[in-house]
């Protein structure tokens, strides 16, 4: 169907698996009269990186606050390791072993470096369930650490913190709980050229542990070839484009990102009657 | 102290051997005193320990404990009330209603114990009745989505209206105190000399602990700093704010019953319940906590509503003409809130 749906020879349909840890499909979401996603088909193998392409507006974000539990999709289905995936919210989420980096980084400016890195699965003493900082400044330490991020005090409020630390800690937050399906959305984008370095190397180390699968949303299409074993570009809340990171290169996605921008502006000029059916929905999407 | 930040912050940043060797040299007293002054608290302490010296070396009745005793009423009340108010206000949010629920549990506290129920259970009624009334507060707000402003100043207008109603504006003899005979119950619940001031340092001590070493504490600030940030991390947003305020309100709820009974009576009167609330904020944001939330603390609030019983007292003292009363009030909060921002621009700046 999706196939049928969708012309052109960059579209092809989500291709499933018996390893598939996640998979999607038909997701729909509007807001009031705004189309984010249409018809999201997707899936997401076991110790892979999934790289997320788009252009401002495509519905990335969307798509991962739906699959973090955030928000709630209007229609379609999602599995996590073969069994149906209704997220009721972020904990919920979490608690199935999926968790998310936002783009807003979620952090809280006011608290402490530590209270960030543990919020919402606070270290608690028994039997009065007082915060345990000692355990969470030692334990956050030695995360930071591990992953090799330079944060000198981790007892300051994170307002006080560059941005790339910010996103760092952030990062670091998740990839240090037990989430097996890591959501990050736009991991690199406060960050400078070393800290982004260093993140990508984390990711790579994940990726060799095996155990964990990673989406990723990215705007450098350099990034999406080094860090993601398969690409998935989305246009105008489906998926366009579907391949190996190996398979394509930074002329092709741009070529197809800058194509689809061309069609948009001509369909915006010339109403709806230009031929090609997707000219319609991306006139709509724009 | 001093040495021991600069080892360690060599040792985890980039070596900048110019700052540091240059923080070294300076006077570790002077240092303290920086670390005391960037404390939430510490500029009210400061400004509330000069007000005390001005009075106490400019009357001589000022620094007796007769005073001190005349004093207790004006702050003990108001420093509940206000700790309350700051795990609202860290949310940054308002809750209008505090003044009007003082108002109002006496009186339902007096129509049960008139239809017979025992005393302590009368208590405990009208609480759980204040707590389900913040409760209504609370899911306005947070489920509705009703400006807290709004949604508590019509909180404020419904209690004061009820109160007017039940009491046909007419004072009551509170059931339970000396004059009727039953003492211990009195002693205990307002009416003992210290009976405020004990109830007053035990629900704040207990508050701050809730506030800074809890879950429930840290979600505060969260929600209050950062609430899509907070509910993005897992945070039931709207639970907290339900919960902060059923606190907000149960406590005034408690302080409106304690006068109660420390006055043997209660008189419907809106107006100087809602002297009340204002006192009560005043005491919030005087104490170090932001109006746009995110930073609260509730020592702080009591020591806000300490220098407004003080202010109070010794402006009494001085024998301050009574018409020039809030006049003058009204230049100290201004001016102590100038010293606050102030001392809020150097704690910024200490953490460049």
């Amino acid at each position: 169907m999706t196939d049928a749906q969708f012309e052109g020879e960059h579209i092809v349909a989500p291709s499933s698996a018996a390893d598939d840890v996640l998979r999607v499909e038909h997701i729909t979401k509007s807001f009031g009269p705004t189309v984010a996603l249409r018809d999201i088909n997707l899936h997401l193998r076991k110790g892979e990186v999934l790289g997320l392409l788009g252009d401002n507006g495509a519905g990335k974000s969307t798509l991962i606050k739906i699959l973090c539990g955030f928000q709630k999709q209007d229609g379609g289905e999602m599995w996590l390791k073969g069994e149906d995936y209704a997220p009721k919210s972020v904990d919920n989420a979490r608690s199935l072993g999926v968790d998310c980096v936002f783009q807003d980084l979620a952090l809280i400016d006011e608290l402490s470096v530590f209270h960030n890195m543990y919020l919402r699965r606070e270290k608690l003493r028994s039997p009065i369930p007082f915060l345990n900082n000692i355990v969470m400044k030692r334990e956050a330490r030695k995360a930071l650490d591990k992953i090799g991020i330079n944060i000198p005090h981790i007892d300051v409020p994170v307002a006080r913190l560059s941005g790339g630390q910010r996103q760092a800690i952030a990062v670091a937050r998740t990839i240090s709980g037990d989430a097996d399906i890591i959501l990050l959305d736009e991991p690199l984008a406060a960050m400078g050229a070393k800290e982004g370095a260093q993140i990508l190397d984390l990711i790579q180390r994940i990726k060799e542990e095996g155990n964990v699968s990673v989406v990723m949303i990215l705007h450098n299409m350099v990034h999406v070839l080094t860090a993601c074993d398969r690409v998935n570009l989305i246009q105008d809340g489906v998926i366009g484009l579907d391949k190996p990171t190996a398979e394509t290169s930074v002329e092709e996605l741009t070529e197809i990102m800058v194509d689809e921008y061309r069609r948009a502006r001509l369909a915006a000029h010339i109403g709806n009657g230009a031929g090609a059916a997707p000219a319609e929905d991306t006139a709509a999407g724009a | 102290m001093a040495v021991a930040s600069d080892s360690s912050a060599q040792a985890g940043s980039s070596p900048s051997p110019g700052p540091a060797s240059s923080r070294a040299r300076r006077v570790p007293g002077l240092g303290l005193l920086k670390r005391f002054l960037t404390l939430r608290e510490g500029s009210i302490v400061v400004v509330t320990v000069i007000t005390v010296i001005y009075f106490a070396s400019t009357t001589q009745h000022f620094l007796t404990g007769n005073n001190f005793k005349t004093l207790l009423p004006y702050f003990a009340p108001i420093a509940i009330m206000a700790g309350g108010q700051v795990f609202v206000m860290t949310l940054g949010e308002i809750d209008l209603s505090i003044g009007a629920m003082y108002l109002f549990t006496p009186f339902l506290y007096v129509k049960l114990a008139n239809a017979g129920i025992p005393l302590v259970p009368c208590v405990i009624v009208s609480l759980l009745v204040a707590m389900a009334l913040g409760a209504f507060n609370g899911v306005m707000v947070a489920y509705v989505g009703i400006a807290s402003f709004v949604a508590t100043l019509g909180m404020l207008f419904v209690l004061d209206g009820i109160t007017l109603v039940i009491s046909h504006s007419e004072q009551v003899t509170t059931p339970g105190t000396t004059i009727v005979g039953v003492t211990s119950f009195a002693q205990v619940f307002g009416e003992g000399t210290y009976s405020e001031l004990l109830w007053a340092i035990g629900i704040v001590l207990v508050l701050q602990i809730l506030l800074s070493f809890t879950r429930w504490g840290i979600y505060t600030v969260a929600a209050g700093g950062n609430r899509l940030g907070a509910a993005e991390a897992g945070i039931n947003v709207k639970l907290v704010l339900v919960r902060n305020f059923v606190l907000c309100s149960v406590l005034s709820g408690f302080v409106g019953i304690l006068e109660a009974v420390r006055s043997s009576s209660a008189s419907p009167d809106p107006s100087g319940s809602n002297a009340i609330l204002f006192e009560a904020v005043s005491a919030v944001i005087i104490g170090g906590t932001l109006m746009t939330g995110g930073a609260g603390t509730v020592i702080g609030a009591l020591i806000g509503a300490l220098f407004l019983g003080i202010l109070n007292d010794g402006l009494v003292i001085k024998g301050v003409n009574a018409n020039y009363l809030d006049l003058y009030l009204g230049l100290a909060i201004l001016l102590a809130m100038t010293v606050n921002v102030y001392i809020q621009r150097v704690r910024r700046g200490a953490g460049k």
